[in-house]
């Protein structure tokens, strides 16, 4: 098992997310034996070639066959195994939807599926390899546990904890190598329960995934300008906690941002829960508003959708001043 | 323990089962059954649980048990008819079906007690169900228990279904069977007329399968094709009539669902009953 | 003290798991089954600790050898001898 240290959080960070899933396959191998790793023919991106030479008995490679490769997974986990399954998030989700309702929804299979380059990390690949709304297709089948982790620690974190649930699970990972890191030091991770990173009583910040590390950014930048904005992690986007959406609601500026549309994903998930009450503050949604943007590169795309800190920092402000 | 192996007790449980598919039926009311997909599989039903498996009702629940996978949900019907023949289900239980609240949905719901190790009715989906089941087998070093998985022609159309046989041929799966139900009627119309799968046993082959062309009525072409030892994974396509035993259903596709009027009813139980030899 | 190029070869001996008899000097990445892209990775977060530096990613793209690596690291001014 890889230990948390620093040395690690930092290999981590450079790895990327997609990376960090190859090194947390053969921790998760080496810790339960009934757990085989599928992919669809994405190995060396999925960052599981030393996962390969180690353990080619624990890994089976269905080829380019999505829905395929859910439904066998449905059926080693009828048999007690334990499949983790990856690919892009986007083919893993709306490739297989179906299958996923039937097998995962429905009968609540034992599976975990790993969607890779969530958001626009791929997205110098186009549209078509963008994970734009997989959460919100997975979101709204019933009886799937949705994970979103903000950085490489908490990812391995996630992915070790998934291992002692035998739920059907989604696990969106996002972000490049070198991410940025949010957890310096281990700390408690709890499925189903945020963290709150930063305190603070003007605004609150719900992110989630690459967002969490843009959000203390810009409420750093905030803080100079004396407005407290509180940030929170909520790695765990479903069974999103009712509870935490319910004590901050009377912020008067409540802001969702994620790497992800607006419709379905994390904001949705707050608002489905806010506009249950007769009173609370304003929510703002940031993610990818109703539209497909061309090929581009990480950066220039988070820039086009508005998820750069500067276009973040401008629309919190505004909102803030507004709502003020 | 399994009843013996005989063709004149075979036909007479077919017959039986006929009839408590359409008990089943008629006891839907309004809400209608499948009536042409279930009459079609009967005799494949009849052999796999009577005597093609090990399946029995003390080890229905249990790891050492043949697997079958209904991937074509909707011949329900046919499968409840057929664990009454093995003594897992009774008459009143199969009276039942289709109720509110029930264990013998329209299309079969998962119930490891049951023996029903996947809900089915999404068609397209059961072989790569069969396909994760048998790999597990083989790591399970259990090569001698086998997976059984039956498809309806229709449900052929849907690419999933060779995106399984593709794997399944790839790892060499020969503790995989399936068995088509080929009664040649898909909802709207004759196979031919919507995709015909001529040549169908030679797009098997193509795919790394053997495949056997039977009667799928036949006691004897049935015994002789599950009696095959196969070192590839293996299909039999049982060429079948849709609505089989009720005259006015026979190759009809508007009996892969419908309602008895009460006419109906009364001549389908009379051609049941003068079936009998 | 220990010397920086002691450092060094040690730093690759404990990342690739190579024993006192192994020839790092001669070493590039893919010669062995333990240098491979998260092996690198790995040896580069080992380094960045041992020498207290970080490396641009243009530098752990290029550190393709033990060689090349001494010269690498110059540019955030380590000696290694």
């Amino acid at each position: 098992m890889n230990e948390i240290n620093s040395k690690n959080i930092r290999l981590w960070s450079m790895l990327g997310t997609s990376g960090v899933f190859g090194v947390a396959a053969i921790d998760l191998v080496e810790s339960d034996n009934d757990i085989i790793v599928m992919t669809s023919d994405l190995t060396y991106f999925s960052g599981l070639e030393r996962f390969l030479k180690l353990y080619p008995t624990k890994y089976l490679n269905v080829g380019i066959a999505e829905q395929n490769m859910v439904g066998v997974a449905a059926g080693l986990s009828s048999e007690h195994f334990k499949p983790y399954l990856t690919s892009y998030s986007t083919f893993i989700t709306a490739r297989c939807t179906d299958q996923i309702r039937v097998n995962m929804g429905y009968m609540k299979q034992n599976i975990k599926l790993v969607g890779l380059g969530g958001g626009l990390a791929v997205g110098i690949l186009g549209p078509t390899h963008m994970g734009v709304e997989d959460i919100s297709i997975v979101r709204s089948i019933p009886n799937i546990i949705i994970l979103s982790p903000a950085d490489g620690l908490e990812t391995y974190k996630c992915l070790m904890e998934s291992r002692k649930i035998n739920l059907p699970m989604y696990i969106r990972l996002t972000g490049q190598q070198n991410n940025p890191i949010v957890y310096n030091e281990d700390y408690d991770f709890e499925i189903g329960k945020n963290i709150t990173l930063l305190d603070g009583n003007d605004i609150v910040i719900y992110s989630t995934g690459t967002m969490v590390s843009r959000a203390l950014e810009v409420a750093k930048k905030m803080a100079q300008e004396n407005i407290s904005v509180k940030v929170i992690d909520v790695h765990t986007i479903k069974p999103i906690e009712i509870a935490s959406i319910v004590e901050n609601k009377n912020y008067k500026l409540i802001v969702s941002i994620e790497e992800h549309s607006v419709i379905g994903g994390l904001g949705s998930a707050i608002s489905d829960i806010l506009s249950q009450y007769t009173s609370h503050g304003k929510l703002l949604k940031l993610g990818f508003d109703d539209r497909f943007i061309h090929a581009g590169s990480y950066h220039h795309l988070l820039e086009e959708y508005g998820l750069d800190i500067k276009n973040i920092e401008y629309n919190i402000m505004k909102n803030y001043r507004e709502s003020n | 323990m399994k009843k013996p192996l005989n063709e004149k007790l075979f036909y007479e449980n077919s017959r039986i089962m006929r009839i408590d598919c359409l008990k089943m039926g008629v006891k839907a009311g309004l809400s209608g059954a499948h009536y042409g997909g279930s009459f079609s599989v009967i005799e494949i039903m009849n052999y796999l649980y009577n005597h093609g498996t090990n399946i029995n009702e003390d080890n229905i629940a249990k790891q050492c048990k043949d697997r079958v996978i209904l991937s074509k949900g909707h011949g329900a019907m046919a499968l409840y008819a057929a664990y009454k023949q093995i003594g897992i289900l009774s008459d009143d239980d199969l009276l039942t079906f289709k109720l509110d609240k029930t264990n013998l949905y329209a299309h079969p719901s998962m119930n490891k007690e049951l023996g029903i190790d996947f809900s089915s009715g999404s068609l397209g989906q059961g072989l790569s169900l069969g396909v994760g089941v048998a790999i597990s087998l083989l790591r399970k070093e259990m090569p001698e228990v086998k997976v059984y998985v039956i498809l309806g022609d229709g449900e052929c159309n849907e690419g999933q279904i060779w995106e399984a046989a593709m794997l399944a041929s790839q790892l060499k799966l020969n503790n995989l069977i399936v068995i088509v139900d080929y009664n040649h009627i898909q909802y709207d119309d004759f196979t031919a007329n919507i995709i015909n799968l001529e040549p169908f046993e030679k797009r098997w082959e193509s795919f790394g399968w053997n495949a056997k062309r039977i009667d799928g009525h036949d006691f004897h072409e049935i015994n002789a094709a599950f009696s095959l030892k196969s070192v590839k994974p293996y299909v039999i396509i049982a060429d079948t009539i849709k609505g089989k035993g009720i005259s006015f259903m026979e190759n009809n596709h508007f009996w892969h669902h419908g309602i008895l009027n009460k006419e109906q009813e009364i001549e389908a139980y009379n051609e049941l009953g003068k079936k009998y030899e | 003290m220990e010397k920086n190029k002691d450092k060094y070869v040690s730093v690759f001996r404990k990342s690739f798991s190579l024993d006192e008899n192994f020839d790092v000097e001669a070493l590039s990445y893919q010669d062995i089954p333990s240098w491979d892209s998260v092996g690198h990775m790995s040896m580069i977060a080992d380094l960045e600790e041992a020498f207290d530096i970080m490396l641009e990613t243009e530098d752990i793209i290029d550190f393709g050898s033990f060689k090349k690596g001494i010269e690498i690291l110059r540019k955030y001014n380590v000696e290694i001898e």
